[in-house]
């Protein structure tokens, strides 16, 4: 039995990571105010970026710096249009996400096929991304920086009045996004499968965008909502062998649903902030 | 000048036309990325060999096409001239024949599917026999006589695979398990690495599937435990691990098909009857893990130590057992098949007499479940 639970405990938390990552950097990214549709976009340059660095050079860690890298460039282009250029988040969002999956099935097409050569553990992500959640709950919650952050997210035109930069912010914000998102990419195709495949990603980057609105947009509660996801995916397997498979998968998402219901239930603000989704115009009135 | 400009473009598009015109144009239709290696890749290398071998054949593809759309898809291709379109999932079926009434001029080839027109023909490789092969070879490996399998889709098509496998494993194993799990998918990377590993902290110690990557291949690996590739060579994504498999030709049945439609024998109104059901005689499927290498030669040794009694052979080593019957289901005689009665289901029930087999059609419907399978498993009959 101790067996049972501390493999399903690890697979948890393995399966929860990419989710727990992608997750948090979203987090940040709507907290500044911006919604990011395209984690899945980001996701999949991430891991393709990543799998080709380490691939050519033999070295993961270069790999891991390229995924998050290549990322984190596509979310500047998300940011320049929707920040700058004031589109809509949601639009621009679906469009960075189709336009990631494209554009890295069709680079990823040489690479598909080949294992790769040297990996990287699983475990080091694990921890790293319990490490990071705690870190980024720290910098949020407890830290100025964070204050400046929360306050672009609730109000704008506030923080705009005591001189901080919104724009800036915002966009550290979002490119932040996507290094996380970068970050899980490459723990797709260097750790979790070492290997490129159109479509690795499979839709873990829509379970990161629910993810942030699951937990609440808070990095602690994002921890535990990932590993709850992670053992329920897990559990949907293992499970087979006594409760009907078909149910069985779609319990994470019935779950996910009777939570959003019953957290919307609860008296009180939601926790979304303010500004969530709209640009910011300096001068003009919301 | 202008006027010669215009003729000149004129007759160097006629000419181009005609040099077509020789030209055969087939399309293929694939569910999933091409880039898969698995279902989709296999179809397309066979695209690939096929317009290769047969120089006055034109092809085009698109992948990745949802189920609902594929008429779309065949209304365009054909638009764009396809003469022959191939439709690679079993999910297009009722789309292709939409399609072929559309257009009757045009062949249709539907690969997996049992409902044929004028215009539409069927085709299958399939791996039945194969799969058994493999479960003998995971029943002499397995040391805690529980083999794991994910499946995609809990359909008569993995049934039937899966059923080969338990009694090959059973065969050299008689106490062994099959664990089973599904993963409603058939392509998708991340559910076939948490079924699987949840396989293996069931117990599970030699891993088969049905899923269009490699991934439980690479996760047994990770773990030391032998698997058996699936569908396209994936014996390079874990060189020391994976046993053998099933490999595809399906280029074996499109050049077959292209070059009787070039030459006439097969037209948009002869096709009722045509129904590609090819299996290791026809070449259209390999054992093997790599092509050309049946068994990985680092397992020779351990399947050469494991000797059973067979009824046919007497005793003998799982590894000469392993290529006597390879070399039986090769022969146009099919001398052995794997459902060869009597066999009873997991439920105690005879499902194929003493001295029968199965027919083609009891072989595409089979929903019963051999002994030794645990797991789900829909659609069971009482």
């Amino acid at each position: 039995m101790e067996a049972w639970i501390w493999s399903a405990t690890l697979r948890a938390l393995a399966f929860g990571t990419p989710i727990l990552l992608a997750g948090l950097g979203e987090i940040y990214a709507e907290r500044s105010g911006v919604v990011n549709l395209g984690v899945e976009g980001m996701m999949a340059l991430g891991a393709l970026a990543a799998f080709a660095a380490a691939q050519l050079s033999g070295e993961p860690f270069l790999g891991v710096l390229a995924g998050t890298a290549a990322a984190a460039a596509a979310a500047l282009v998300f940011a320049l249009t929707s920040i700058t250029l004031r589109a809509n988040q949601y639009v621009a969002g679906l469009a960075l996400t189709m336009l990631g999956i494209g554009l890295a099935g069709l680079l990823g097409k040489p690479y598909e096929g080949t294992p790769l050569a040297n990996t990287l553990p699983e475990s080091w992500f694990i921890v790293a991304a319990l490490l990071l959640a705690s870190i980024l709950w720290f910098f949020l919650q407890h830290t100025y920086w964070g204050l400046l952050l929360r306050s672009c997210g609730e109000n704008p035109e506030t923080a705009d009045a005591m001189g901080i930069n919104v724009y800036a912010v915002r966009y550290s914000a979002v490119i932040f996004g996507g290094v996380m998102a970068g970050l899980a990419g490459a723990f797709l195709s260097l750790a979790y499968r070492p290997s490129w495949a159109d479509g690795i990603t499979s839709g873990l980057g829509w379970i990161a965008v629910a993810l942030a609105i699951f937990s609440a947009w808070h990095p602690l509660k994002a921890v535990a909502a990932a590993f709850l996801f992670g053992a329920l995916y897990h559990l949907s397997y293992r499970l087979q062998a006594y409760v009907s498979p078909e149910f069985l998968k779609a319990m994470p998402y019935l779950f996910v649903v009777v939570v959003l219901s019953l957290s919307a239930l609860r008296r009180g603000p939601s926790g979304a902030p303010e500004a969530l989704g709209t640009p910011y115009v300096r001068g003009e009135r919301r | 000048m202008r006027k010669a400009v215009i003729l000149a473009v004129l007759v160097l598009l006629g000419a181009l036309g005609l040099a077509q015109g020789d030209k055969l144009k087939a399309c293929w239709i694939y569910v999933g990325p091409v880039g898969d290696y698995g279902w989709s890749n296999a179809h397309d290398q066979g695209r690939k060999a096929a317009e290769k071998a047969l120089p006055w054949l034109q092809t085009q593809y698109v992948e990745s096409v949802a189920e609902a759309q594929a008429e779309a898809y065949m209304d365009k291709l054909v638009k764009q001239g396809c003469k022959v379109i191939f439709a690679t999932s079993f999910g297009y079926m009722d789309s292709v024949l939409a399609a072929a009434k559309k257009h009757p001029d045009v062949i249709f080839a539907h690969a997996t599917g049992y409902k044929r027109a004028a215009n539409v023909a069927t085709y299958m490789a399939d791996f039945y026999q194969l799969y058994y092969l493999n479960g003998l070879m995971a029943g002499a490996l397995s040391k805690s006589g529980k083999v794991g399998y994910v499946g995609a889709f809990p359909i008569p098509e993995l049934k039937r695979h899966i059923d080969a496998f338990a009694l090959g494993v059973r065969a050299v194993n008689p106490k062994a398990k099959v664990l089973v799990r599904w993963i409603y998918e058939w392509y998708k990377p991340a559910a076939a690495k948490e079924a699987a590993e949840a396989l293996i902290a069931d117990g599970a110690d030699v891993l088969a599937f049905t899923e269009d990557s490699p991934t439980i291949v690479q996760v047994a690996a990770k773990k030391g435990l032998p698997s058996f590739s699936h569908y396209s060579p994936m014996q390079r994504f874990a060189p020391d691990e994976v046993v053998s498999g099933q490999l595809v030709h399906w280029e074996k049945i499109y050049i077959d098909f292209l070059a009787k439609v070039y030459a006439g024998v097969y037209t948009p109104k002869n096709l009722q009857d045509v129904d590609y059901w090819w299996l290791l005689p026809q070449g259209a499927v390999e054992l093997g893990g790599e092509y050309g290498v049946p068994i990985n030669p680092k397992f020779i040794p351990a399947l050469k130590a494991k000797v059973v009694n067979s009824p046919i052979f007497g005793k003998l080593s799982v590894y000469d057992l392993v290529l006597k019957e390879l070399a039986l289901m090769r022969d146009d005689e099919l001398a052995f098949d794997p459902f060869q009665g009597p066999i009873k289901d997991r439920k105690g029930n005879l499902r194929v007499p003493a001295g029968l087999r199965l027919s083609k059609g009891q072989l595409e419907s089979m929903e019963w479940a051999a002994p030794g399978v645990v797991g789900p498993w829909p659609n069971e009959p009482k």
